[in-house]
């Protein structure tokens, strides 16, 4: 039952994380911003920058889905596993399932995690922010693991949030899945057109004459909107202290943009069509285009790509022939495949769209190796293990070890069942991510207060290199 | 089980009213310093709350013996503590009582001494829709209420409908490829409140692009035999500062500027607002491109906070200190209460000085509601009912789309939910969410249209419409009914159109039409478009229809569900749903629930379709467990009847009026319908959509004031609109600090 009061202000989000960026430390961040671009180009260590992709897709993931084919998993019969020890098995001799079919080529960089349980986000059909919180899907109770990454690892862009809206069209952003403090989610810009005029816009045409108008146009509104404070009462006035605040930051942006035009040009992905389209799909793998744009050109450390707009609006692929995706939940399918076919149909959209994004990545060297060798990508569902999830197990898919920061060399790895002594919860491995990406904490996420005796949200040495 | 971690906002557990109804607004009590307050605060809190919430329990996890002494630090919990002693929640009844004036006196000094919220996340959580019920109901309607002390000046966000009606007039119409910039709260209930939202950048990002796009339209050109020539739906004054070769000059720019100013905001800039974005221009022509620069200009003005909000800062203060708003904002108020533009009438009244007294004000919008144009769009009246009952969201809720009747449900099953195949008797009928909720606007539209008796026709009326819409009749050029959804006979076979939902046989043609007598329905609680509204994907929602009467007629709250309890009703289909409901009863559960289930369980008369229903089809287990092939593998499920139980009961509101069992929905609408309080509580939820804002007790008056009004016209919803925006607390503000200048 999702009866929650309406607990936050969803225009009240992003700024605060770009605080720290942008008040005060603007000129300092930017001549290391530029220190570090210089140092980029001379191919200098001090350059390598370490990425973390999330990408979330609607409508559960099921764990047969993560599981090499062959290996039988000790079922509990609740969808978790009877298993009293962690349970490795190397892929290398291994066949990936159909689902994660694509990924075939990076399988040496794959860790497959099965058993980590997120009840404390069981809700209707979606974790919404929850399922990357680790929390319960009816408020934003705190900070996302995407955000808190954001937080570690810094860019001009300090996170950058795709998705395919789960009304294609209609919806420009969404404030489904991402949080970066309690009561403050964080907008998905669902139009690819809307995320590369923000990414790219500064190239997009014009040259100087633009983009300096463009700059002065902040500046200007930034002003105008300070002196209809005035006649405002203290709290009347942080309504517009967002909207100043808002054209300060873009400002800032300018600046910083202005000092990466080449590079940025350099990498602006060529859409086409597809930057306008309203074929799901095409949307998908433009988002994905975008963000791996924006990682290559260094605007970005911290990409969220999801599909769907929590709760029940998973989104439709009309043009696979999968109308109705909750109908695919209850049982129906994609005409001519049986249902089953008809999920991995679109686990492969995902896992096909991952690997090309993990393709161009290994193509551009950085320190001693490449891009990739410093990236690591979290692939999972926000509805957990299904379309009715139970959530005893969130199957959850690494690609990558963020510059041997993480040991995914090719494990399938499965965690003692629900319950069970050793048993481990997503929290945990969102740490073991932060612990990785340099921001430790203690623990991360909120207690599912059945489980006793069990270290909730403690990193996992068994993914901590 | 161990307490659940709750953040303290959400422990505001408001409910339990009675005991504060004889609670009267007591006056400020004296400034205190922080120190000396909470000295004073200390002794109370030891003695009526350190018990459950101190060192040795944590209820709530609520610890209230070590208060900073800082109010700004100790500002969230001193505000819970206030809230749960105003609104007689704490102590627990069984609990020793403070005296009554003492917890007046603590109230009245917390309210006045906690610091004013510091950041946007404190002012919003004080404001929320579905904080509005926490006030009691007796201190707004109790007593003769004193006058209106007005709210601050504020601003309000445009929501995207009132943005992209207002952009219209900007753009000249041109819509296509404008991004709808603002996202309202996905929750529940009223959402576009004044307090909830302000810009964030993305948002930001999106006025930008659309600033850019609407100026690009406005100022759209060809060059030919160099000859500069607008497009269509071009600005004649914005083209001809288009030529690269003909520099502006200062006035042409001054020109410009105010002409943009008057299409996006209405008014006329000052003068030295006209001089900044002429200084501007002269910035952005520095490189040459003259047009650019003007286009630049122009975008800026489109970008205004004026622009992007409504003001309402309220004009020349009277004697009493309050501002009524300046005609200007007035204009646009009234206009966005009704629509989403500006009504030219209003506009025109405003600029001759005739939209100064209530009388005059009452007259425009009277003649407006009566005579609704072309350019009044009803869909903002017909809004409020969407998010008041929230039967418009029966779409979300997913549904098998053919559904068995009950008597082939056995079949049904035997064939493990393939639907047959071939020539066949009827099985079953179809769902279609959306003609249900278009039904249901249609029964709302057509009771505004008699604006005769609104609430009780809208909770008791006995005609309904089924399945239609209008297709114009080409040689008449009438409009005629039509079924909205006809089911082609080749793709579904066997199965029975939209209409079986409501209980007919047949389509009926003549609409609306009263439902089948032996299978009744009364107002809209009883359209399946409601009733699956509130379901689950493949049962009946007995606490969810509760609750929503409980808050939304009964005008009282119900705590959330705690975090970490997952509600979920046992898996037992051989028993009725209000058996297997019965889970909530435990103690622990019953504590909120006894605020919604019985209240809710009366409309187990319908299935979760929407469907009367005379006996309540469960799984026969014993029979299932026999129903075998030969080989002993289950044939699939048998299915039976229980005797369908409807009773219900209304409880815990004080009012020998409503509280009492009900044996069915019907007797339980039609209680609901005579009830003072439902209608004054009826009258809040109208205020909050009107006002973007929940009421306080300083309003009570305009609240009075307005249900007055519609008693006395015969329950009608214009005059009930009419008299809140002309009431104080929508016209007037005060001033927000005593330096700030009015503009």
């Amino acid at each position: 039952m999702r009866t929650n009061p309406l607990q936050f202000r969803p225009e009240f989000t992003r700024r605060d994380a770009l605080k720290g960026l942008t008040l005060g430390a603007g000129a300092t961040l930017l001549s290391r911003f530029l220190a570090q671009l210089a140092a980029h180009a001379a191919g200098s260590p001090a350059a390598i920058r370490h990425r973390v992709v999330i990408v979330m897709q609607s409508n559960g993931l099921r764990p047969s889905f993560i599981t090499p084919v062959g290996h039988k998993r000790k079922d509990d019969g609740k969808g978790g596993s009877t298993a009293r020890e962690v349970v490795e098995i190397p892929l290398a001799d291994q066949q990936l399932p159909a689902a994660l079919e694509p990924l075939t080529p990076f399988k040496d960089r794959l860790a497959l995690i099965q058993g980590l349980s997120g009840r404390v986000a069981l809700g209707d059909h979606s974790g919404n922010h929850g399922a990357l919180g680790c929390y319960s899907p009816s408020k934003v109770l705190g900070q996302t693991i995407d955000s808190a990454l954001a937080d570690a690892l810094p860019a001009v862009f300090p996170h950058v949030l795709l998705g395919l809206a789960g009304d294609t069209g209609s919806e420009a952003m969404n404030y489904a899945h991402s949080a970066v403090a309690a009561n403050k989610p964080l907008p998905t810009l669902c139009s690819p057109d809307l995320a590369f005029r923000s990414l790219f816009g500064s190239v997009d045409g014009g040259g100087k004459g633009p983009f300096d108008r463009q700059t002065h146009l902040l500046e200007f509104m930034a002003d105008d909107v300070k002196r209809a404070r005035t006649a405002l009462a203290p709290e009347e006035r942080l309504k517009l202290d967002r909207y100043v605040e808002a054209f300060e930051s873009l400002h800032q942006r300018q600046a910083q943009i202005a000092a990466m035009q080449e590079v940025i040009k350099r990498n602006a992905p060529q859409l086409g069509e597809k930057r306008t389209t309203t074929t799901s799909s095409l949307i998908l793998e433009a988002q994905f285009e975008i963000a791996t744009a924006a990682l290559i050109a260094g605007l970005t450390n911290v990409v969220t790509l999801t599909s769907g707009s929590g709760g029940q609006r998973f989104g439709k692929y009309p043009e696979l022939g999968a109308q109705d995706l909750h109908g695919l939940g209850h049982g129906g399918s994609i005409a001519g495949k049986t249902n089953e076919e008809s999920f991995i149909v679109l686990h492969q959209l995902h896992t096909r769209l991952i690997a090309s994004l993990a393709r161009k990545l290994a193509t551009i060297p950085e320190g001693n190796g490449t891009m990739l060798d410093h990236t690591t990508i979290l692939f999972l569902s926000d509805s957990g293990d299904g379309h009715h999830p139970q959530l005893r197990t969130w199957p959850m898919v690494l690609l990558g070890n963020l510059g041997d920061r993480l040991k995914t060399g090719g494990r399938y790895l499965e965690f003692p069942g629900y319950g069970l002594a050793n048993h481990r919860t997503i929290g945990s491995l969102y740490n073991t991510l932060l612990h990785a990406a340099g921001k430790p904490r203690d623990k991360f996420g909120f207690d599912d207060i059945a489980l006793k005796d069990v270290k909730q949200g403690v990193p996992l040495p068994e993914l901590l290199a | 089980m161990q307490p659940a971690f709750l953040p303290l906002h959400s422990r505001v557990v408001g409910l339990f009213l009675c005991a504060c109804a004889s609670l009267a607004p007591a006056a400020p009590a004296a400034p205190a310093t922080t120190a000396s307050f909470v000295a004073t605060l200390r002794p109370f809190l030891a003695e009526h709350c350190v018990k459950c919430h101190g060192p040795e329990k944590q209820k709530g996890d609520a610890r209230l013996d070590a208060l900073t002494g800082d109010l700004a630090k100790d500002r969230e919990l001193l505000t819970l503590v206030r809230d749960q002693l105003r609104d007689g929640l704490m102590p627990p009844k069984k609990e020793k009582q403070p005296d009554a004036a003492l917890a007046r006196r603590v109230v009245a000094t917390l309210s006045h001494a906690l610091p004013k919220p510091q950041t946007a996340e404190q002012f919003a959580s004080d404001q929320l829709p579905n904080k509005g019920n926490l006030i009691p109901h007796d201190l707004l309607f109790g007593q003769p209420a004193g006058e209106v002390t007005p709210p601050a000046a504020r601003l309000w966000r445009l929501n995207s409908d009132s943005y992209l009606g207002l952009v219209s007039s900007v753009a000249r119409g041109r819509m296509d490829s404008l991004v709808k910039p603002f996202t309202l709260i996905p929750e529940r209930g009223l959402k576009d409140y004044a307090a909830l939202y302000s810009m964030d950048e993305p948002t930001t990002e999106i006025l930008l692009r659309n600033a850019a796009t609407i100026v690009e339209r406005q100022s759209a050109h060809d060059f030919k035999d160099g000859k500069l020539i607008g497009k269509n739906d071009t600005i004649r004054e914005f083209v001809a500062l288009m030529d690269p070769a003909k520099p502006p000059t200062p006035e042409q720019v001054a020109a410009v500027v105010k002409q943009q100013f008057t299409l996006a905001i209405g008014r006329v800039p000052g003068a030295e607002e006209v001089a900044r974005y002429q200084a501007f221009y002269e910035t952005c022509a520095r490189d040459g491109d003259r047009p650019a620069a003007v286009r630049t200009v122009l975008q800026a003005v489109l970008l205004r906070a004026d622009a992007v909000f409504r003001s309402e800062l309220g004009g020349v203060a009277d004697g009493k200190g309050r501002r009524m708003l300046a005609p200007g904002e007035l204009a646009v108020a009234l206009s966005l209460a009704l629509g989403n533009k500006r009504l030219e009438p209003l506009t025109a009244a405003a600029a001759k000085g005739e939209l100064v007294t209530k009388e005059q004000i009452a007259a425009r919008l009277q003649a407006i509601l009566d005579t609704p144009d072309k350019r009044l769009d009803t869909s903002r009246l017909l809004a409020f009912f969407q998010q008041y009952f929230e039967y418009h969201r029966a779409p979300e809720i997913f549904k098998e789309e053919r559904f068995p009747f009950a008597e082939k449900a056995s079949e049904f099953a035997l064939r493990r939910g393939n639907w047959p195949k071939g020539d066949l008797t009827l099985v079953g009928s179809i769902h279609h969410a959306a003609n249900l909720v278009a039904d249901t606007d249609r029964l709302v539209q057509r009771i505004l249209a008699e604006d005769k008796d609104v609430l009780r026709q809208l909770l008791t009326t006995d005609i309904t419409f089924v399945n239609l819409r209008f297709k114009e009749d080409k040689q008449t050029r009438q409009p005629v009914p039509v079924p909205a959804s006809e089911l082609n006979p080749n793709n579904h076979r066997g199965i029975v159109g939209p209409h079986y939902v409501y209980g007919f046989a047949a389509w009926p043609a003549a609409q609306p039409v009263k439902a089948p007598a032996d299978q009744p329905r009364l107002g809209v609680l009883m359209q399946p478009a409601w009733l699956v509204a509130h379901s689950t994907n493949f049962e009946n929602d007995p606490v969810r229809r509760g609750r929503w009467i409980r808050e939304r007629l009964l005008g009282q709250t119900v705590p959330d569900l705690p975090i970490g309890v997952v509600a979920q009703v046992p898996d037992e289909p051989h028993r009725a749903f209000r058996d297997r409901l019965q889970v909530t009863r435990e103690a622990k559960c019953w504590k909120c629930h006894q605020w919604m289930d019985e209240l809710g369980l009366p409309f187990e008369q319908f299935t979760h379709y929407g469907v009367f229903q005379k006996a309540e089809l469960v799984v026969d287990a014993e029979a299932t467990a026999k129903h075998l092939d030969k080989n002993g593998k289950p044939l699939g499920k048998v299915f039976t009847t229980t005797k369908l139980n409807t009773t219900g009961e209304v409880a815990h509101t004080d009012d020998p009026q409503l509280d009492g069992p009900v044996k069915d929905a019907y007797e339980l609408v039609r209680r609901l319908a005579d009830s003072t309080r439902v209608r004054q509580v009826f009258v809040r939820h109208v205020f909050r959509y009107f006002m973007g804002r929940n009421e306080s007790l300083a309003d009570a008056r305009s609240l009075q004031e307005a249900d007055r009004a519609y008693v006395a016209s015969g329950g009608s919803f214009k005059a009930l609109v009419v008299a809140l925006l002309t009431s104080d607390s929508f016209l007037y503000r005060s001033s927000p600090t005593t330096t700030a200048q009015s503009k």
